[in-house]
C-alpha cells in the first residue's frame, strides 16, 4: 500500500482540495453559494453520492468491463444521485426546493465521475471510502467558504440552517446599517469571488 | 464473444439493480415527502384560511374518489370539533390554471375562507391574487352553493383593476369548488364522523 | 410567456453559462483558444438542441403515463449519454468533416452540466414542445455566444502580463465575472 487511509482523507482536505486545486465542478461552486447553508447542503449531498458511488464502484472493479465502464460509473452515479433526491425531499424539502435544478446536476458533477474513473476503479474498498470521504468534505468546506464570503458581505447574514420555526446562524452581523454589496450574491459576483479566492490559494500554495 | 455476453449481463444486471434499489426507496419514502410536498406548496394556503384550527389540517387528511379523479381533502378542527373541509380546485387564467384552496363549513355550507395556491399568472397584476388578500376576502362567509361572478358579469365580486380575467378564473374555481362540494357531500359527512369520534 | 422572451431570456438574461452557472467546466476548459472555443460551441448547440427535444418527449410520453417522474434523472443521463454515443458514430461515418471538427469535443458533452441543466430546466417550467425547442436552441446560442465571447477575451490576456497568483483560471474567472456583468445589462429587457 503506498498511502495509508489517512493520507487519502487529507489529501482531499488541502492538497486535491477539489474545486481550488483541480478546478472541477464548478458549477455547483458558482451557483449555490449564495447562503452558507446552501453551500453546506449542496457539500454534503455531493458528499453522500461522492462515497457511495466510490464504494460500489471499488467493490465491482474486477467485474466491470472496461469498454464499458463509464456507462456503469454514469448507472451507479445515477442511482445515488435519485436517492439522494427522494432523501431529500422527504427531510430536507425546503432545501431541496432552494438548490433545485443542482441535486440532479450532481450526476454531471466531473468530481464524482473523476473520483469514480482515476481513484475508486484501481483501488481497494476502504481506501475509495476514505478518498470519497475526503474529497467530499474538502467540496463542502470550499463552498461553505465561498458560501459565507458571498453571504456575509452581499446579504450581511451568515445562515448555517434553516428549520420551518427558525433560522440557525447570525442576522445582521456588520449590524443594521450596513448596506451589504448584492453584487456578491448575484452572477458577476460569484465569478469574481471565486477567481479571487483561487488567486490567494495560489499564494498560500506557492510557498 | 465471451466479453461481449459479460458487458452485457453487467450492463443489465446493474440497471436492474439501480431500478430495484429505486423503487424500494421510492415506496419507502414515498408518504413522507407527500406530506412535506403538501406542507411546503399547500401549507401556506391552508394554515392562511384555517386561523385558529386546533389540529394539522394536512396530517388530517384523507382521499375521496370523485368520478375519474380523486380528491385531497383536508380536515379542520374548530373547538375540537372537524367542522371543516379544505379542498382545491382550478380554474383558467391568463397563463394557465389558478389553483384556490376553499375551506368550507359543513354545518352551514358557508366559505370560512379562501387563497389562491399556484398561479403563472403575469407578475404584478394577476399574480396579485396571491398576495392580495382583500380580493379573497370576498369569499368568506358567502354560501358555498351559490355561483361566483365578478361584477362585470353581473356577479358580487369585485375583481381586481387590470386583473378581470384572473378574477373570472378564480371565481370559477370557487364555483367549481362548490360543485364538487355538493356533490361529494354524502361522502364527506360520512368522513367527518370518523375524525369527530 | 412569448417566444420573443424565451429566446431573448435564453440568449441573455439567463444565459446558462454566466447567469444559470451550467456548463463552466467547458466553459474554462476550452476557452484558451478561439478554434476549440468554436468547436465546443458547435457541438454544445448540436448536442442540446436534440437532447432537449429527445428528453421532453421521453418524460411526456413515457415516464409520466408509466408514473417513473423520479426516475428523471437516471434517464436523461442515460439518453444523453446514448445521443452522445449516437451522434458521433452518425458524424463519423456520414460527415466526417464535421466530425473532424467536433469529434474530440463530443464525448465531452456526456458531462457537461449544460445539456443536463437545460433539459431539467425544459421540464420544470413545464414548457409545451414547441417552446422546449425554442427554448433548447436559445441556451444553446446563448452558451456558444458567452463562450466564444470568452474565448476572444482570453486570447488577449495571454498576451498581457498578469500576476503570477492570479494567472490562468483564476484571472479567468475574474473575467467570467465581468463578462456575466455585461450580461446582467440585459435584466431589465424582460
Amino acid at each position: 500500500m503506498a498511502k495509508t487511509l489517512t493520507q487519502e482523507f487529507t489529501k482531499g482536505l488541502w492538497e486535491e482540495i477539489a474545486p481550488f486545486r483541480l478546478v472541477l465542478g464548478l458549477c455547483p461552486v458558482l451557483g449555490v453559494t449564495t447562503t452558507v447553508e446552501n453551500g453546506i447542503g449542496m457539500g454534503l449531498a455531493t458528499t453522500f453520492v461522492l462515497v457511495f458511488s466510490n464504494l460500489l464502484v471499488a467493490s465491482l472493479r474486477n467485474i466491470i468491463p472496461s469498454k464499458v465502464r463509464i456507462a456503469c460509473f454514469i448507472i451507479i452515479i445515477a442511482t445515488f444521485v435519485v436517492v439522494t433526491e427522494l432523501l431529500m425531499q422527504a427531510f430536507a424539502y425546503t432545501l431541496f426546493l432552494k438548490l433545485g435544478v443542482f441535486i440532479p446536476l450532481i450526476v454531471v458533477n466531473c468530481i464524482v465521475l473523476g473520483r469514480a474513473e482515476a481513484f475508486a476503479s484501481k483501488n481497494s474498498i476502504t481506501l475509495s471510502i476514505a478518498d470519497g470521504l475526503g474529497i467530499g468534505i474538502g467540496f463542502t468546506l470550499s463552498l461553505a467558504a465561498l458560501g459565507s464570503l458571498r453571504e456575509l458581505f452581499g446579504a450581511n447574514n451568515l445562515t448555517i440552517w434553516t428549520t420551518p420555526t427558525s433560522v440557525i446562524g447570525v442576522q445582521e452581523v456588520f449590524g443594521p446599517h450596513f448596506q451589504p454589496f448584492s453584487f456578491m450574491v448575484q452572477a458577476p459576483g460569484a465569478f469574481v469571488c471565486l477567481g479571487l479566492m483561487l488567486c490567494i490559494m495560489n499564494l498560500l500554495g506557492s510557498k | 464473444m465471451r466479453e461481449l455476453i459479460k458487458m452485457v449481463i453487467v450492463l443489465t444486471v446493474l440497471a436492474v439493480l439501480s431500478g430495484g434499489l429505486l423503487s424500494g426507496f421510492r415506496n419507502a419514502t414515498a408518504a413522507r415527502i407527500e406530506v412535506q410536498q403538501l406542507k411546503f406548496v399547500k401549507g401556506p394556503a391552508i394554515t392562511a384560511i384555517l386561523k385558529g384550527v386546533s389540529n394539522d389540517p394536512i396530517e388530517d387528511r384523507f382521499a375521496i374518489k370523485d368520478g375519474e379523479t380523486e380528491r385531497k381533502v383536508f380536515v379542520g378542527k374548530f373547538d375540537d370539533k372537524a367542522n371543516t373541509v379544505v379542498l382545491e380546485s382550478f380554474g383558467k387564467g391568463y397563463g394557465g390554471d389558478i389553483g384556490l384552496m376553499v375551506a368550507i363549513n359543513m354545518e352551514d355550507d358557508t366559505i370560512v375562507g379562501a387563497a389562491v395556491t399556484t398561479h403563472s399568472e403575469t407578475p404584478g397584476l394577476g399574480a396579485r391574487a396571491k398576495g392580495d388578500p382583500g380580493f379573497v376576502s370576498q369569499f368568506k362567509s358567502l354560501s358555498i352553493n351559490d355561483s361566483f361572478k365578478v361584477t362585470a358579469d353581473g356577479g358580487r365580486v369585485n375583481a381586481m383593476s387590470g386583473a378581470t380575467i384572473t378574477s373570472r378564473a378564480v371565481c370559477a374555481a370557487a364555483t367549481e369548488a362548490g360543485g364538487i362540494y355538493q356533490r361529494m357531500k354524502p361522502q364527506l359527512i360520512e368522513k367527518l364522523k370518523e375524525f369527530n369520534k | 410567456m412569448g417566444y420573443m422572451e424565451i429566446i431573448i431570456g435564453g440568449i441573455f438574461v439567463n444565459n446558462i453559462l454566466l447567469a444559470q452557472f451550467l456548463g463552466n467546466c467547458p466553459f474554462l476548459g476550452t476557452s484558451k483558444k478561439m478554434e476549440t472555443a468554436v468547436g465546443m460551441a458547435m457541438a454544445v448547440v448540436f448536442v442540446l438542441v436534440l437532447a432537449g427535444v429527445i428528453t421532453w418527449l421521453l418524460y411526456a410520453f413515457f415516464l409520466v403515463p408509466y408514473k417513473l417522474v423520479y426516475m428523471r434523472t437516471i434517464a436523461f443521463i442515460l439518453v444523453i449519454a446514448s445521443l452522445v454515443q449516437f451522434v458521433e458514430m452518425f458524424l463519423k461515418k456520414s460527415i466526417p468533416a464535421l466530425y473532424a471538427g467536433l469529434g474530440i469535443f463530443l464525448p465531452l458533452i456526456t458531462t457537461n452540466c449544460a445539456v443536463f441543466g437545460a433539459c431539467i430546466l425544459n421540464i420544470d417550467k413545464e414548457l409545451s414542445f414547441m417552446k422546449t425547442l425554442v427554448q433548447s436552441t436559445a441556451y444553446a446560442m446563448g452558451f456558444g455566444l458567452a463562450l466564444i465571447l470568452f474565448a476572444g477575451v482570453r486570447e488577449r490576456i495571454i498576451l498581457s502580463r498578469v500576476p503570477k497568483p492570479l494567472q490562468d483560471t483564476s484571472i479567468g474567472l475574474v473575467t467570467a465575472g465581468i463578462l456575466s456583468l455585461t450580461f446582467y445589462a440585459f435584466k431589465g429587457m424582460i
